[in-house]
């Protein structure tokens, strides 16, 4: 009966994501913006997504880090705060909403889809270290959203829809500039995530690395973002080309977070 | 462009960082060897990396890239010179004895310190909770130690929770099963005991079997140990434990012998007797050592610091807000 419950609430928290998501693509095919009622939503949502995390996480006795239903629960929840705040705090750029909300869409169409069944917290799991290492891989891949966001609107603005209903928002090189920061924060949390983790694996498992797939593919979007940076600092990276890697990191660290624990059966299995 | 200049190039580090992604994929999937990869990716990165700050003065101006840039070659200098000193391996212990330094598999750096002999430990028997469908749960080991100073020490260990002697770290493991103790009396020699530990179970329970030798005899000993049921219930939570009811099957050449505790525990061999004593259990321990980890932690955190110092006074310049 608990269950029936907490899953309600999830799906009226997904029902208010997803309007909020409509409405702010009907407002960039309109050219409106309907920015609080976006907001209002979302907020909505995430209000009744903690909600049902929350009642879950009582009635089990662990947090969401088990099966995929609870991955996918916790990162829709995640994603859903970061780029609430940065649609807050960012005003000029909240038409991205059109660009990253189709994303989540498809997160938590995924998340209708598995199965909500129960789950026990393995014995190397009762750390605090799982804690820190999955809030920093939250936040980084927040950030890493956000990144996206805004290069889809880079993007976009190459075709003559999407210039058109984009062109109210600051310049392509801004729009670049702050893809890169929000990179460049994702990276910091990235390497944060990369420590903690090493240091919750040396006590779990006595080694801090040991190359298991999730480590290893970790590790590639990690020097992904590295190199992304980089790029943008040595050389002269044009808008358009930067927005296409920010797209190829996101997707290496999609494919990490929720493609791994698909082939891999290693204790270390997509936990985050 | 002097070659110094070229090995500084930034553009060399671009493209070594793409070549050290495609490598490690490369080994991912088996083409390449993991070790010689990462290796060879991560020395000439280093010396890219050493060259550009010896050379270029604008980036040693740039305090925290600079010393973001230092940490990362601390990194590869710790990771390198802990390949050379760590060790990793297995022990098994039977309930009741000591560890002796013996280890059943290990790999070791050319530069370890071999001290494994003085981390001395009593296995004082352990708990492991199931829950339905076999899954096993928390391991709890209770161990004790004689300090150096003289005081004996009592702790609880588990998968998670490492005893730590001499730097090396303990840890239980999902292999631990049943053991056989007998005392091998010699004719006319003096007697001693022995085990002999069985295949982990409940991974193994079809097969609590194993072949062993005893000092003086030609051919092998096989001993397998035979129990009604389940121990542990697949289909509910239950615990490790030792059987109530069980006899040993003991085989050498054509003979057969079914020892029965309580009841007949002695058996005649050529060149002397074999008694059984009790059955315990064993624990299977996986060991490290790697006196980088510290600072291999400490200059990892500098990195991060620096990397975010840096950005902060980057992207304070311009508020985000603006057009």
């Amino acid at each position: 009966m608990e269950a029936l419950v907490e899953l309600r609430v999830l799906w009226a928290a997904v029902v208010a994501y997803v309007l909020a998501g409509s409405i702010a693509i009907v407002g960039v095919l309109l050219k409106k913006r309907p920015e609080k009622i976006v907001l209002l939503l979302m907020t909505l949502g995430l209000v009744l997504h903690t909600l049902s995390i929350g009642m879950r996480w009582d009635r089990l006795g662990h947090g969401p880090f088990v099966s995929m239903f609870e991955i996918l629960s916790s990162n829709v929840w995640s994603l859903m705060l970061v780029f609430t705040i940065a649609y807050w705090r960012l005003s000029v750029v909240r038409p991205m909403a059109a660009v990253v909300m189709p994303i989540l869409f498809i997160m938590m169409g995924w998340l209708m889809t598995v199965s909500p069944g129960e789950t026990r917290l393995p014995p190397t799991y009762h750390t605090v270290w799982l804690f820190i290492h999955i809030g920093f891989a939250k936040v980084f891949m927040g950030f890493t959203l956000v990144a996206v966001g805004l290069s889809g609107i880079i993007l976009s603005r190459s075709t003559a829809f999407g210039s058109e209903r984009f062109q109210r928002l600051p310049a392509n090189e801004r729009l670049s500039d702050l893809s890169f920061r929000c990179l460049a924060i994702g990276f910091v949390f990235e390497s944060l995530m990369l420590i903690a983790g090493a240091i919750w694996a040396q006590d779990a498992w006595g080694r801090y690395w040991n190359w298991d797939p999730l480590e290893t593919w970790s590790f590639i979007t990690w020097l992904l973002v590295a190199i992304s940076l980089h790029a943008r600092l040595t050389f002269t990276v044009s808008p358009r080309r930067g927005a296409w890697m920010i797209i190829a990191v996101f997707i290496a660290a999609f494919l990490t977070f929720f493609g791994v624990p698909f082939i891999t059966q290693s204790a270390h299995q997509g936990a985050v | 462009m002097s070659f110094l200049h070229r090995l500084a190039s930034l553009r060399l580090t671009a493209a070594l960082m793409a070549f050290f992604c495609a490598g490690i994929l490369l080994a991912y999937f088996g083409k390449l060897p993991f070790a010689p990869v990462i290796s060879a990716c991560l020395s000439v990165l280093a010396l890219n990396l050493m060259v550009m700050m010896a050379t270029n003065p604008r980036f040693r101006q740039q305090r925290s890239l600079f010393v973001f840039h230092l940490a990362l070659l601390a990194i590869i200098l710790l990771v390198a010179l802990g390949r050379m000193i760590y060790l990793k391996g297995e022990a098994e212990l039977v309930e009741g004895l000591e560890f002796d330094g013996q280890l059943v598999s290990m790999e070791a750096g050319p530069w370890h310190p071999w001290r494994l002999d003085q981390a001395k430990f009593i296995n004082h028997g352990f708990s492991v909770a199931y829950a339905p469908g076999l899954k096993r749960l928390e391991t709890r080991n209770k161990v004790s130690w004689i300090e150096a100073g003289g005081d004996r020490r009592e702790a609880e260990i588990g998968d998670d929770k490492p005893l730590i002697l001499e730097g090396y770290r303990f840890y239980t493991t999902w292999n631990k099963g049943f053991s056989l103790l007998f005392e091998w009396i010699p004719d006319g020699g003096e007697a001693g005991v022995g085990s002999v530990n069985l295949p982990s179970y409940p991974a193994n329970a079809l097969k609590q079997a194993q072949q062993w030798s005893l000092p003086g005899l030609k051919e092998p000993l096989w001993s397998m140990l035979q129990f009604e049921g389940d121990l542990i219930p697949a289909d509910q939570e239950g615990h490790f434990r030792l059987p109530d009811n069980y006899r040993v099957v003991v085989r050498y050449g054509d003979q057969r012998w079914e020892l029965v505790p309580g009841e007949n525990q002695v058996i005649n061999l050529p060149g002397g007797t074999l008694r059984y004593l009790e059955l315990r259990s064993w624990m299977g321990y996986m060991l490290t050592w790697d006196a980088t980890i510290p600072w291999l932690l400490a200059a990892s955190t500098v990195a991060v610091l620096a990397l975010a110092w840096h950005f902060w006074a980057q992207f304070s310049r311009r508020p985000w807000n603006q057009d």
